[in-house]
């Protein structure tokens, strides 16, 4: 397992049509440990999206650097899955063959790959749509297959920028707690983006608050695990983070 | 039950067993009133030919052996003209898809090409290549390429950009992206470009094959009106519309809804 270290990075981008230079993030340094989940909450526009694009090498920081167990990073890889806030499957492909992809084009064989989507789509209860295409789905079922085609390449680490935000309420406290049980059971490092409050403090080991893009403030969740919905939202201690995080989103 | 409602319960069974009278039911109107003009002898029977007369002459034509050797000239030069239009609509509508740099530098030449007509090119094309294969195949070639091109560079840019990331971070290479995202995620766009490229192609090459044929159903029409042979020219009218809907209807169309319903880029 590889440590994920962002040192002092900085991000601006030129607006063609202003004229003028943004600047996105400022100064961010974070460190993450194997097995962590760590969420960032900030307002909008405050630099998620840029920060988890740097760290996906989507983007190139125009100062600082990512290091992945001490190499820096260049250009996006399997060693850091994506999933993305638009699912982003591919609508030419099956489920399985979604699923399927990563595994595919690390070389493995085509058995081998189909049985391995087969058994992560079990996973989150999938596998009856895996001959499906993504449009003949949900929207709720579209984004488990969009974390489930990242986690069967089996990354290093999970970036997940706002994967929940585009379904309905309901279905996205099931969602949640989907990620909370595979989280439980299977200890992926994930870098988890939202700007629900409830969220963060639910699914995440360490909260960081992102503002006008500089890290303001970092809050512990000692929540104990398993984590779900029903005894929470009765918690004292939950309810009391989550008050502590939002004060520090509006304060910052 | 009146006779009318009678007529037209039987026509709508008879469609749903034979969805080709769906096509050519349109046409028997039409037919009856060519035949009655004709009958009535509005216009010298040498100028207006009536159907049943056409009918004979195409058969005629079609036994001897003419209209089939003339048709396959036809179509063959569209299939190789149209490989080659797509040989090098496809990897230069790619490359203006891909590259901004390149669109930037190509995009007003492509447009200033393709907004002279291929026929435009006709009296410089003789000059260069004279009355033959090369000016004809040149005509095709350059009406179905710009078709193709401007379709795939538009399917290309159209792609959204996750749909690349997330295949680059599930770790495909360039090559495998462009094999696994890029072409399939263009395709729909690919065959609109190809059926609008071929149809347009089909018309040019017509028009070529009058101005500098020497065999194919444009020939056969110029050489009938030297001949003074209206019916002759009304046979290659009515067979290049009759091929180009079989074409266009039977293989274009059902390809075209194909991809765009599987792509779910067609709203059911
Ligand atoms: N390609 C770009 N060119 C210019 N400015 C950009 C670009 N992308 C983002 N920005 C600007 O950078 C800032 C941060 O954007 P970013 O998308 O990272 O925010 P975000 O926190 O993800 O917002 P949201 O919650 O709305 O997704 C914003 O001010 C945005 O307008
Ligand atoms: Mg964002």
């Amino acid at each position: 397992m590889k440590q994920l270290v962002v040192e002092n990075l900085g991000k601006i981008y030129f607006d063609p049509r202003l004229g003028e230079r943004v600047t996105a993030l400022e100064a961010v340094s974070l460190r993450i440990t194997p097995g962590e989940f760590v969420a960032v909450v900030g307002p909008s526009g405050c630099g998620k999206t840029t920060l988890l694009n740097l760290i996906a090498g989507f983007l190139e920081p125009t100062s600082g650097r990512i290091l992945l167990d001490g190499r820096p990073v260049e250009g996006p890889g399997p060693d850091r899955g994506v999933v993305f806030q638009s699912y982003a499957l591919f609508p030419w492909k099956t489920v399985l063959e979604n699923v399927a992809f990563g595994p595919r084009m690390r070389g493995l064989p085509r058995a081998e790959c189909e049985a391995r989507a087969k058994r992560y789509l079990e996973l989150v209860g999938l596998g009856h749509v895996a001959q499906r295409y993504p449009r003949e789905l949900s929207g709720g079922m579209q984004q488990r297959v969009g974390v489930v085609r990242a986690l069967a390449n089996e990354p290093e680490i999970l970036l997940m920028d706002e994967p929940f935000a585009a379904v309905d309420a309901q279905t996205r406290m099931t969602l949640q707690e989907e990620l909370a049980r595979i989280f439980e059971e299977r200890r992926p490092t994930i870098f988890f983006i939202t700007h629900d409050v409830n969220e963060a403090v639910f699914l995440a080991d360490r909260v960081l608050v992102l503002s006008k893009g500089r890290l303001r403030e970092e809050l512990p969740v000692p929540i104990p695990r398993p984590r779900r919905w029903a005894p929470l939202v009765e918690d004292d201690a939950f309810k009391g983070l989550v008050g502590r995080v939002l004060q520090a989103v509006r304060a910052a | 039950m009146t006779a009318f409602e009678h007529l037209s319960g039987l026509w709508l069974r008879a469609v749903e067993r034979w969805p080709v009278l769906a096509t050519l039911g349109p046409f028997l109107p039409l037919l009856l009133l060519w035949w009655a003009v004709a009958a009535a002898e509005l216009f010298p029977p040498a100028f207006f030919p009536g159907p049943l007369e056409v009918a004979r002459r195409a058969v005629e034509l079609a036994s001897k052996g003419i209209l089939g050797a003339y048709l396959e000239d036809s179509l063959l030069r569209l299939v190789v003209g149209a490989l080659a239009g797509i040989a090098v609509g496809l990897p230069l509508g790619l490359l203006l898809g891909l590259s901004d740099r390149a669109h930037r530098a190509l995009w007003p030449l492509v447009l200033f090409f393709q907004a002279i007509g291929d026929i435009a090119w006709l009296p410089i094309l003789i000059v260069w290549f004279g009355f033959g294969l090369g000016t004809m195949t040149f005509v095709i070639v350059y009406t179905v390429m710009f078709p193709v091109l401007m379709n795939t560079a538009l399917g290309v840019r159209s792609i959204p950009e996750v749909l690349p990331r997330a295949a680059a971070s599930l770790g495909a290479s360039r090559l495998r992206i462009l094999l696994e995202v890029v072409l399939p995620g263009a395709l729909p766009n690919i065959i609109t470009g190809l059926r609008n490229g071929l149809g347009f192609g089909w018309r040019a090459l017509v028009a070529a094959e009058i101005i500098v044929g020497t065999s194919g159903i444009g020939f056969m029409m110029f050489d009938a009106r030297r001949a003074g042979s209206v019916t002759e020219v009304v046979v290659g009218l009515v067979v290049l519309g009759v091929v180009w809907s079989i074409v266009d209807s039977w293989i274009l169309a059902p390809l075209e809804k194909a991809t765009g319903e599987r792509w779910g880029l067609v709203a059911r």
